[in-house]
């Protein structure tokens, strides 16, 4: 027998359907704002550390144990490692309740680079800097441009043997004045780079940290003894944006800033400017009221022109007029130095006196066209320029 | 005709005469027409709004098409076990097969920027199930309205047979992929073509509704269907849905046969996307003279230069700098240049020509001799482009350059560190350039610049330029600062001279950029694979023999279509125009196919067994083809032997049902063997083993599988 569908069968499947569509709706629709929000923090690697140590393992620093496990207090991912785990940022990992790092004397990159390519632009003009990393990152930037060292094990990349005391020799033998600690992220290879400082402020050599700032005070404050100067990515003035782009917070990287200005530690500031997340003025204006609460005018900002990449590949690059713009935010703000960089040729490459507005160091790209800054004072008015000059 | 008048849903006698005049069952088998129609055209147009939404690689394309057979085989399974067979519901089903469509483009709009990050391209699992997730609805429905329409039709007294019911279904298919490709694509965008091809469902069944005189649902009908047509022709809505992914600032947005283009404007940066992806935005400086000073700086004299796409922007006042005779600017979608042009982004001038057509065939067919050849593509990671790094094509372009003439172009890799995955790209490409050329450079800029010439080759750009007195705006500062001596020297010394050469049939950098794109997520496909593999050999062991032949054949003709479209991809290159005319050509043949093997039905065993020896005679001639000849061939070769090919695949439909017995219904349980069977053969031909193996391999794989079902039916 064929079966009559009613008109009130029909209406109870149709809201059946609509249930159906509804949950699927709930199912699928972002989450609720204010309640769980976007988050790409790293997780530990469980039962993911090789069975043995290598020869470029050292024993990490700043943890405690148990006897049994490990808590890795470098930085505010305090990772909590049981027996055979692995780190978020990969390096770290607990054998026999130890925690060792795999990142010690094994660059996976090592080049020559002007120091403006940092960007440092007031620390020691048109020197070079020997630029080395290890394998790690304590972040998940959707945007990384290093992201094949940084988001790889030192396991998985092929890497030079360069202990400390092989990397201060040859930046002596080439007779460069700086060591950088860059590319990825140094903090995951935190003891290399503090015996490599420590070696290097030992001869004279200068000590520049390229970093995310995600650290904590401990290890950062005993870093600052041999730190020469840093340049710190302020990546958003927002936390939601920190965790949603980067897998960070925000917090601990503004503590970093002020740690490193009570220390002395000369820093400049980078932000990307990424089109849709950090190109709000009123955020930015938010973000330079803070620095010049906690930090002052003097240390330089620079904004830094997007580009597709990585996973962020599908947002188109900022528009020159957007930098610009929050340039001129900033400096209305009262920050004295902001710089655009990724963008040749622009006048805000050049640095230009906070009190007179007299251009004082012209730059073509890496070089210095013309120089008026005579024993860290403006040629022209005679103020004093804030940053580290020869 | 099988009309049963009796039926509780038509108790009115008074209608008696109208409904007669409609015949329901007619109204039904009308409806299956428009639902291939339909389901061709929104086939067609998920492929290309996934492929605008994320990677626009052959993995998308076989995901999508996976996704699709798979859970159209599912609902096809699925109406074998639903024992309701009303009209009603019938048309119900059929009007929301109607109207979902442009629910789920909307859907697939909204969703990508809610679930995922704005801005970023997730890895495979999240794509594979955000195209499971929003494209199951509909694909379950239509594998489940085939068989179902049988049930209701047989229900009705009406003499059908799953054999006249896959031809009906084929010639809405065919008629669907003919509208589509050769007259919809052209003037619509998707939500258009979307309405317009689901007209005749659509209207089908607000007439069963009106015949069931089902007035209220009719009322409900009606309002969703004007709500449905109101929202697909308002311009303003469909780009509202756009603003999601590209911001609010779109200018300019249409459909082309090549993709989706997409022009958007903040302050005053205007941003060309092209299928999702931003192509190119204004004031780039840094590619502007990375791609024309590099190689255009080694040569003492420049005439002629060929420019192939990404000729927006600086890049002719940059060429002009070298004071050329004359600019060739190749670019393949006709569309794009238009809109360039008019927003002001395209200004070639007196000494450039624009040639809409493809890089390759242009190479291939072009007499002129020039200086210099310098591409601005995407990544090899997709057949279209890989043609244009293959030994084939290497070899082409130095036949029109002159002595000592330049070919340059760029691949991604960050010169900071070279991984495994990288070095064997740049390895391959290299090795493969290097056979053509005497000398190989490589420059690590932003991305890593191959120039390639038999005449001498400087790394010292800016020194060139000064010669010149040329003046840039990034090279001039800082080159020597971002591409050191050290860098070039370790890039150059870094390629593995062992590595495989990319050849046209053998696309070995595919295969490369696959792992490349699998290392980035930190993911790897095998799980993928071994869970499929384990449930299609669950499937397989579970089903009849017929319904293995049909599975298998399905694999088959799928797997052929992938290799005519690889194989058409690297002759021809145009595959985004004649996608539409091979595969009309593949259901072309399915249809007289289908009408032979219902004639000869009784023959049962012997004509499967024929068809399959012809199936394998046929794949035996591509492969010494592809082995001893792979030579320039006719279009119609390929179309005719699709069309022959899928006329073999059509005569067993009838014939296994004819053997397992229509009483035992088998429609649903042979419509999943064949769909399941297709999905397979997409994903396994399309991204596994052309990609990793190469099309011989792709070959002998089928002519196994086939060898392999035809002992099954003999063993009967």
């Amino acid at each position: 027998m064929k079966r009559h569908i009613s008109r009130k069968e029909f209406l109870k499947e149709m809201g059946l359907l609509s249930l159906l569509i509804a949950a699927e709706g709930h199912c699928l629709s972002p989450k609720n704002k204010g309640e769980e929000k976007a988050d790409i923090r790293g997780h530990v690697f469980k039962n993911d550390a090789p069975k043995s140590l290598w020869k470029w393992s050292k024993e990490g620093f700043h943890y405690t144990t148990n006897g049994k496990d490990v808590q890795c207090m470098v930085c505010p991912n305090r990772c909590y490692l049981t027996p055979g785990d692995r780190s978020v940022c990969r390096s770290k990992i607990n054998i026999g309740g130890k925690l060792y790092s795999l990142a010690y004397g094994n660059p996976c990159a090592v080049h020559i680079d002007p120091i403006e390519k940092k960007p440092l632009s007031h620390f020691y003009p048109a020197t070079l800097v020997f630029s080395i990393a290890a394998a790690g990152c304590n972040f998940r930037c959707l945007n990384c441009q290093n992201w094949e060292i940084s988001q790889r094990k030192p396991e998985e990349v092929h890497h030079h043997e360069l202990f400390p005391a092989d990397v201060v020799r040859i930046t002596k033998e080439k007779n460069i004045p700086s060591i950088a600690y860059t590319y990825s992220e140094p903090i995951s290879y935190y003891e290399y780079m503090y015996d490599t400082a420590r070696l290097a402020r030992e001869e004279g050599i200068k000590n520049v940290w390229v970093t995310n700032g995600y650290i904590n005070k401990r290890p950062l404050e005993d870093l600052t003894k041999y730190l020469d100067a840093a340049n710190v990515n302020l990546k958003s003035f927002d936390d939601d944006t920190y965790r949603r782009l980067n897998g960070g917070r925000l917090q601990p990287v503004l503590n970093t800033f002020k740690l490193l200005h009570e220390k002395g530690v000369w820093f400049e500031m980078t932000t990307l400017v990424v089109p849709g997340y950090i190109d709000k003025p009123e955020m930015i204006k938010r973000m330079c009221g803070w620095i010049l609460k906690e930090l002052g005018p003097d240390y330089p900002l620079h904004f830094l022109r997007f580009s597709p990449r990585y996973k962020l590949n599908r947002l188109p690059a900022t528009p020159v007029k957007t930098l610009e713009l929050l340039r001129d935010i900033a400096i209305k703000e009262g920050i004295h130095y902001v710089y655009l960089g990724n963008v040749p040729s622009h006048d805000a490459y050049n640095t230009y006196c906070h009190n007179c507005h007299k251009i004082l160091i012209k730059r073509v790209g890496y070089n210095i066209a013309e120089f008026n800054i005579n024993n860290g004072k403006c040629k022209f008015c005679k103020t004093p320029i804030p940053g580290r000059w020869s | 005709m099988g009309f049963v008048s009796d039926s509780p849903e038509f108790g009115n006698r008074n209608s008696e005469a109208f409904v007669v005049l409609m015949n329901l069952t007619n109204l039904i088998i009308i409806s299956i027409i428009g639902a291939g129609i339909s389901s061709i055209a929104v086939q067609i147009i998920t492929v290309r709004e996934f492929l605008s939404q994320f990677s626009g690689n052959e993995i998308t394309i076989s995901l999508v098409l996976f996704c699709w057979l798979m859970v159209s085989g599912l609902g096809s399974l699925a109406s074998k076990f639903f024992k309701k067979k009303s009209v009603t519901f019938y048309s119900i089903l059929a009007l929301i097969i109607g109207l979902l469509p442009l629910i789920q483009i909307i859907a697939i709009r909204f969703f990508r920027d809610t679930i995922f990050i704005h801005g970023e391209s997730p890895g495979f699992y999240p794509i594979f199930f955000f195209i499971l997730i929003l494209s199951a609805p509909y694909t379950f429905l239509i594998g489940f309205i085939l068989p179902y329409s049988l049930t209701v039709i047989r229900a009705k007294g009406r003499e059908f047979t799953s054999g006249a019911l896959y031809i009906t279904d084929n010639i809405g298919d065919i008629t669907g992929g003919i509208l589509f490709s050769f007259i919809l694509v052209y003037f619509f965008n998707h939500f258009k073509i979307i309405a317009l091809t689901s007209l005749l469902l659509i209207l089908i069944s607000l007439v069963l509704i009106i015949c069931l005189k089902r007035y209220l649902l009719f009322l409900v009908a009606f309002l969703s269907v004007t709500l449905f047509f109101a929202l697909a022709f308002e311009k303003r809505f469909e780009l509202w849905t756009l603003s999601n992914q590209y911001g609010p600032n779109i200018v300019n947005y249409q459909e082309s046969p090549y993709g989706r283009i997409v022009l958007t404007k903040e302050i005053e940066q205007y941003t060309f996307w092209e299928s999702g992806t931003p192509t190119f935005s204004t004031f780039n400086v840094i590619n502007s003279e990375e791609k024309v000073h590099y190689p255009l700086c080694q040569l003492d004299k420049i005439e002629d230069v060929l420019l192939v796409s990404g000729g927006m922007g600086e890049t002719f006042n940059e060429i002009l700098k070298y004071s050329p005779r004359r600019i060739d600017y190749v670019e393949l979608d006709p569309a794009l240049i238009k809109v360039a042009s008019q927003y002001g982004l395209l200004s070639p001038g007196g000494k450039v020509t624009i040639i809409p057509t493809d890089g390759r065939k242009y190479i291939t067919n072009s007499n002129k001799k020039y200086s210099a050849i310098i591409l601005d593509l995407p990544e090899p990671d997709t057949f279209q482009i890989n043609r244009f790094y293959t030994s084939e094509f290497f070899d082409k372009a130095k036949r029109i350059l002159k002595k000592d003439g330049i070919l340059s172009f760029s691949l991604i890799a960050n010169p900071t560190y070279l991984s495994e995955v990288r070095v064997k790209k740049l390895s391959s490409i290299f090795n493969t350039v290097k056979k053509y050329f005497h000398n190989v450079l490589l420059i690590p800029g932003e991305e890593v610049y191959f120039l390639a010439s038999d005449g001498k080759l400087t790394a010292d750009i800016p020194l060139k330029l000064r010669k010149r007195s040329i003046t840039t705006s990034y090279i001039d500062g800082f080159y020597y600062g971002n591409v050191t001596k050290e860098r070039i020297k370790s890039i150059n010394e870094s390629i593995n001279p062992d590595e495989f050469i990319n050849t046209d049939f053998h696309p070995r950098v595919i295969n490369i950029m696959f792992k490349e794109w699998f290392k980035k997520y930190g993911t790897s496909p095998n799980w993928f694979i071994a869970t499929l593999i384990g449930l299609l050999v669950f499937y397989v062991s579970l089903i009849k023999r017929e319904e293995y032949l049909l599975f298998s054949t399905g694999f088959a003709v799928m797997g052929v279509e992938m290799l005519i479209l690889f194989s058409f991809q690297v002759i021809y290159g145009c595959i985004y125009l004649k996608v539409g005319a091979i595969i009309t050509c593949f259901l072309l043949g399915l249809l007289p196919g289908a009408v032979l093997g219902n004639r000869w039905k009784k023959r049962g065993k012997d004509m499967l067994i024929m068809a399959e020896v012809g199936m394998i005679l046929l794949l035996m001639t591509y492969l010494i083809w592809v082995t001893f000849y792979q030579s320039m061939m006719p279009e119609i070769v390929f179309f005719l032997y699709g069309f022959t090919f899928s006329m073999l695949c059509g005569v067993q439909f009838p014939v296994a049902a004819e053997i397992i017995g229509e009483k035992k219904s088998p429609a649903a349980g042979l419509f999943a063997a064949d769909l399941v069977g297709a999905g397979a053969g997409t994903l396994a031909i399309g991204t596994l083993l052309i990609p990793l193996l190469g099309i011989q391999a792709a070959i002998i794989a089928l002519i196994f599988i086939k060898i392999a079902s035809t002992f099954v039916i003999l063993k009967r």
